[in-house]
């Protein structure tokens, strides 16, 4: 297996497969996951290929398993999730699970236009029904047809003493009506149309139908009066227009009662029949719940196949495919062919062989579900180019590390702990829910980070000594505020009851009882007794301003050691020489010297006594030594060792010839190599040697593989015309990818690469100090929200004190989930990102490499499932 | 239109359209396209730009029209994303828009049910970017003052019709004179709205407006050689909101034969180079392809400027231009006459 040093080493493998022997050939290698497969057609259309018949027979079943799905969820059945996953099926498969979509989508399919008809039918039933029932009140004298006879009445002049029904009057007096039923929310555009062409001669009244089935579209019963022929025929036409439908109502009484009758006799049998093939259906849909899933998989494998193989080359009997492999999986890949070929029973064993190439291969880094999400966090910035030192490892340690340095409190990363530890433990059971909430998901995916951040967080908590902003006092202070003499009596000296603020000091020269701290520092962490001093903060800065820096500068200097790895690996002893010793020397010359200022800092001065005055002060110390000051006053700028005026003059001195030392040489040394081999075959520069070990490693194996231990010559001798092919083929790619760089170029670059390097290293170092500014905010932000909230319910006398408790303890639980955990753990993660990708990644890592994806069933169902069941009906 | 407030209400609908736009076909697919043999392959390949899965759904075999309908309809609900998250003048400015379209519903309508077709074959024709509530009422109307009162006073063409109220009935040739008069109307008015706009807008759109003006006057003037239309009705139809208004426009008034036409069109730069190359011969060009090319190309430099409503009218003139490609190609590929399948005209 390989490391996640450095990416795995991939080789580039032709494989020959024998037709019928392709099929299942490459649905063994998807089911692998282990090959990225090159498209040997690219200048192909896409609907030229050998194979595009078939991906659309997928496609088409692909679509009627849609329209099932899509029918099934309509009528409230969900699918059965496959117990396990199905095999690809047989190409010869494709036949019947085509019949059987078919069949099913046509019974379907025929079922619901029966369906329809039936309840359009029903509708039209329940409409007239409505007409009859609803237009018999407008007729019958009451309340609510008081104004329809006003109207008629006034308008002809004759009194309205209760005519027997205003139909026989509307007849009398030559009125016509039409009933019908139309769309509710027509109805405005409608009786606008109808009173501007009838210039207003019409009454209209409509009446809303009471809703039956939750799909039709609510409806209203609608009267019109009107007068005259021509009229009529302009009603039907806006009728017919806006989509009304008429119905005729029986004038006599009696042929309303029959006609009323005979519907509800209908409606009835209606209601049977549709209820039985309700039930028909959902028989059908049953079945199609059952299996759909499995269905689905299946063809999105058959899918993926075909797709697959049209990248493949084709010949008079065999397709010819190529792809990128890792070498331990090459032995896997080529079983998974031979079983495969036995399986489909073809007489001419696959071919493997190894092609050399000098395309630069993808980058594969086996992950496991612990490392992904720091690989993630690498591959976000760049893929590391083909075998480059993968920035990854390292991330796993440092990356919580630096995050805790911000996060320090031991409190909240034990909370962040649990959370973490929550998610690992109900892993399982959360994937296999495959939530689609993105924020969620995102957390999910970086759980493992989390964990460790969380773990790191409690770690620096306690070396802070900080637990929701509270120290704990557990080896007991190491300072004694022991003030009273013997003299006192035990009791608290006068002078001292006065006094404010007590100064604590340090001295050990004084007799036992008055000397104010232990000999042993506290054992572990920061002494609590800081939390009640009121230089916590002056104290706490300083310790954690120097800590940033010091591993700061640990970090690029590790980082700018991992490039040597670098450099011998590809081969570039130019880049060591002129690159790789001038940065080391540059970076420990300045800051690393700076590093030991503060480690000699700690160690040499006490915190007592003459020395405690005139402890240098580091900034001025390194601001004159580039000065090459050394002055004698004041006293905290003096030399503070011997050799110091000497050593430092050397360092800067160092330093400064580094600059140019990693200017000049490289485009010289460059430029005379170009001159030598000013002859056609002048490839050498850095991009070839950068593909050289992958070239010595290609031509090691150049040999076909045979994968059967009967050799047969035809194939040996197959092989050997398609090696030749493939070494005309791949001269101009080769020259391709050997791109010359202009001189001038290389000049500019090297500037630009001198330039940032000298000042990423002042800019990084100082951009480390982000460790100590987000530490110190998370800190006092945690200590405001203790003293502004729930310290005012700890110091609230009496029973009301308990009650203001409950509210008071909500808010600061929520404001510190809020406002500390998420905001802030944001934040500092977002530092400790930006830590890594620039200040550390910059010192040795180019991530110019591209990603293998291997051709892989997993990921292809996963996605053809979630893209299935997400389209909901609307 | 102030280019540093542009973006305060239309910025992200300039984006949006501008990432439309960028979907837009290039020189390329169409060659993949000219080469397809079944509608299916068509399909395929249509898969691999922005349209996606957009005939996933369609059971196959394709037919054009269904090709047609789902081309439409995306473009309908581009344009309908745009009008719903657009605010004033914007979202005016997109009526407009919608109103050419409007123009030609009403004209289908009444042509159709002067043939005696029923309503309910003649909707799904119309186009759905210019359906409107009272649409179907039209076929109740048999004089254009009917037509008025009933059915478009309540529609924002009203304005525009004022005009036609004085024809008597609705023969095929009142019914080009009306079509052709609401044309103008609506063409002057959009000129005069985008002119009041100012700015950029005025600029972009004035130039293509004026084009459509004088495409319409010089499409008028040929296809009424050898009807009854009197010279004094025909110069009432040319929109006077183009280059050729005034005198361009009495030149035309008075021509009796195309040679005429190609006089005027003589004495303006941009149009000359149009009749140079038109022809009926078969290879030639007609000129209705060169004026599409000629909008196509001004619709195209609507883009190269920034914070104007130009490019929302350029994005739908540009879209329907390449439905009408795809549809010609996949007619062409349908009846298998592959001999003028490259007529279709290249957007970028």
């Amino acid at each position: 297996m390989g490391s996640l040093f450095r990416s795995e080493q991939m080789q580039l493998c032709r494989l020959f497969l024998q037709t019928e022997a392709a099929f299942n050939g490459v649905s063994k290698l998807g089911e692998l996951g282990v090959a990225q497969f090159k498209d040997l057609n690219a200048d192909m259309n896409a609907f030229k290929r050998k194979f595009v018949n078939e991906v659309r027979r997928c496609d088409e079943m692909e679509r009627r398993l849609r329209v099932l799905y899509k029918e099934m969820t309509k009528h409230g059945l969900t699918a059965v999730e496959a117990s396990h996953e199905p095999e690809t099926p047989q190409p010869r498969e494709m036949v019947d699970l085509e019949a059987k979509f078919e069949k099913l989508e046509n019974e379907v399919r025929e079922v619901n236009g029966n369906h329809d008809t039936l309840m359009t039918n029903y509708r039209q039933l329940i409409d007239l029904k409505s007409v009859l029932e609803i237009t018999e009140r407008f007729f019958k004298p009451g309340e609510q047809n008081a104004n329809v006879l006003d109207v008629l009445t006034s308008d002809e002049g004759t009194s309205a003493a209760a005519p027997p029904g205003i139909d026989v009057l509307a007849h009398a007096i030559g009125l016509n009506f039409v009933t019908g039923v139309i769309i509710r929310k027509r109805i405005p555009g409608f009786e606008r149309v109808l009173w501007r062409v009838s210039r207003g001669n019409t009454f209209v009244r409509h009446v809303p139908i009471a809703q039956q089935d939750a799909d039709a579209e609510p409806k209203s019963v609608f009267i019109i009066f009107f007068q005259g022929n021509r009229l009529k025929t302009s009603i039907l036409k806006i009728c017919d227009a806006s989509q009304a439908t008429l119905y005729t109502y029986p004038e006599q009484e009696g042929e309303r009662a029959d006609m009323l009758k005979s519907v509800v006799a209908r409606l009835e049998d209606l209601d049977k029949v549709l209820d039985e093939m309700r039930k028909h259906r959902e028989r059908i849909l049953l079945t199609v719940a059952e299996n759909v899933m499995r269905w689905m998989v299946k063809v999105a494998k058959m899918k993926a196949v075909f797709t697959t193989m049209n990248l493949f080359r084709p010949t008079h009997d065999s397709l010819i495919a190529e792809c990128w492999i890792s070498i331990f999986d090459l032995d896997r890949c080529q079983q998974a062919l031979r079983s495969a070929s036995e399986m489909s029973g073809s007489a001419v064993p696959p071919v493997v062989e190894k092609v050399p190439t000098t395309e630069a291969p993808p980058t594969y880094n086996r992950v496991n579900k612990f490392t992904r999400a720091f690989q993630g966090i690498v591959d976000a910035y760049g893929v590391a180019a083909y075998r480059e030192v993968n920035p990854a490892p390292f991330t796993i340690i440092s990356f919580p590390f630096l995050f805790a340095i911000m996060f320090g409190d031991s409190g909240h990363g034990l909370l962040v702990t649990l959370f973490a530890i929550a998610l690992v433990v109900n892993e399982r059971k959360l994937m296999a829910k495959r939530s689609d909430n993105e924020i969620f998901n995102t957390f999910f995916g970086g759980r493992y980070i989390i964990l460790l951040m969380g773990l790191f967080s409690v770690y620096t908590g306690l070396i802070y000594n900080d637990t929701f902003s509270k120290s704990m006092n557990i080896f007991g202070s190491a300072w004694r505020a022991n003030f009273a003499t013997p003299a006192d009596n035990g009791s608290i000296p006068g002078w001292l009851v006065d006094n404010k603020y007590v100064q604590l000091n340090p001295d050990t020269n004084q007799t036992a009882h008055v000397m104010l701290i232990k000999h042993e520092p506290y054992p572990f962490g920061v002494d609590p007794v800081w939390m009640v001093s009121i230089n916590k903060i002056l104290f706490s800065n300083s310790f954690k301003m120097k800590v940033s820096i010091v591993l700061g500068v640990s970090q690029m200097l590790f980082g700018v050691i991992l490039g040597i790895f670098n450099h011998t690996y590809f081969r570039r002893p130019i880049n060591i020489i002129c690159e790789f010793i001038p940065q080391l020397l540059f970076l420990t010359c300045i800051f690393g010297y700076l590093c030991f200022m503060i480690i000699y800092k700690w160690i040499a001065f006490e915190g007592v006594g003459e020395s405690a005055h005139c402890a240098p002060s580091l900034l001025i110390v390194l601001i004159n030594m580039f000065m090459l000051k050394y002055p004698t006053e004041p006293c905290s700028a003096v030399a503070f060792y011997g050799a110091q005026q000497g050593v430092q003059t050397f360092l800067v001195l160092v330093a400064l010839v580094c600059v140019p030392w990693m200017l000049i040489p490289k485009p010289v040394v460059i430029y005379l190599q170009r001159k030598k081999q000013q002859r056609p075959s002048s490839y050498h520069n850095e991009a070839y040697s950068d593909t050289e070990p992958a070239n010595g490693h290609a031509i090691d194996g150049h040999e076909g593989i045979q994968l059967t231990n009967s050799k047969q010559p035809e194939a040996v001798h197959d092989v050997e015309a398609h090696d030749v092919e493939a070494h005309a083929g791949g001269a101009p790619a080769a020259a391709h990818g050997e791109h010359e760089e202009d001189m001038s170029d290389v000049v500019v670059h090297q500037c630009i690469h001198t330039i940032e390097f000298c000042l990423g290293c002042v800019s990084h170092t100082a951009s480390y100090l982000r460790l100590w500014a987000l530490s110190l905010a998370h800190g006092q932000l945690s200590e405001v929200l203790w003293n502004m909230v729930f310290k005012m319910a700890l110091s609230m006398n009496g029973i009301a004190g308990a009650f203001i408790m409950v509210p008071l303890f909500a808010a600061w639980a929520v404001l510190t989930v809020g406002v500390l955990l998420v905001m802030e753990g944001l934040s500092a993660f977002l530092h400790a990102l930006r830590l890594h990708w620039v200040e550390f990644q910059s010192k040795f890592y180019v991530g110019s490499g591209y990603l293998f994806q291997p051709f892989a069933f997993a990921a292809i169902v996963r996605e053809r499932l979630d893209e299935a069941t997400r389209t909901k009906p609307e | 239109m102030d280019s540093l407030s542009f973006n305060i209400n239309g910025g992200y609908l300039e984006g949006i359209v501008r990432g439309f736009k960028s979907g837009i076909l290039k020189r390329t697919d169409y060659l993949n396209l000219v080469q397809c043999e079944t509608l299916d392959d068509l399909k395929l390949h249509l898969q691999s730009t922005d349209y996606g899965n957009f005939l996933a759904n369609e059971p196959s075999p394709l037919s054009v029209s269904v090709i047609d309908d789902k081309l439409r309809e995306k473009l309908v609900s581009e344009f309908e994303y745009l009008r719903n998250h657009s605010v004033e003048p914007l979202s005016t400015f997109l009526d407009y828009i919608r109103y050419s379209y409007m123009i030609d519903n009403i004209v289908l309508l009444i042509t159709g049910t002067l043939h005696q077709r029923h309503i309910s074959e003649l909707i799904p024709k119309c186009h759905p970017l210019g359906s409107f509530e009272q649409m179907e009422a039209i076929h109740v109307a048999s004089t254009p003052a009917e037509l008025y009162n009933a059915v478009l006073v309540d529609t924002p063409l009203a304005p525009y019709f004022i005009d036609c109220i004085s024809e008597h009935d609705l023969d095929e040739m009142n019914i080009e004179i009306i079509r052709n008069t609401l044309y103008k109307a609506y063409l002057e008015d959009f000129h005069s709205f985008c002119k009041n706009i100012g700015g950029t807008t005025a600029e972009a759109m004035c130039e293509i407006l004026a084009f459509e003006a004088d495409r319409r006057a010089f499409i008028i003037t040929i296809n009424s050689f050898g009807t009854e239309l009197s010279k004094d009705d025909r110069a009432k139809l040319y929109p006077r909101c183009g280059k050729l208004f005034p005198d361009g426009l009495s030149q035309l008034a008075r021509a009796d034969e195309y040679e005429q036409v190609r006089q005027v069109a003589e004495n303006y730069g941009g149009y000359r180079t149009l009749f140079e190359g038109a022809g009926t011969n078969p290879g030639d060009k007609t000129l209705e392809d060169k004026f599409f090319e000629h909008e196509v190309k001004l619709n195209v430099n609507a883009f190269m400027q920034q914070f104007h409503f130009g490019v929302f009218y350029a994005y739908i003139k540009l879209k329907e231009q390449e439905c009408r490609n795809i549809v010609w190609i996949s007619e062409c590929v349908a009846q298998r006459h592959r001999a003028k399948i490259d007529s279709y005209i290249p957007i970028f």
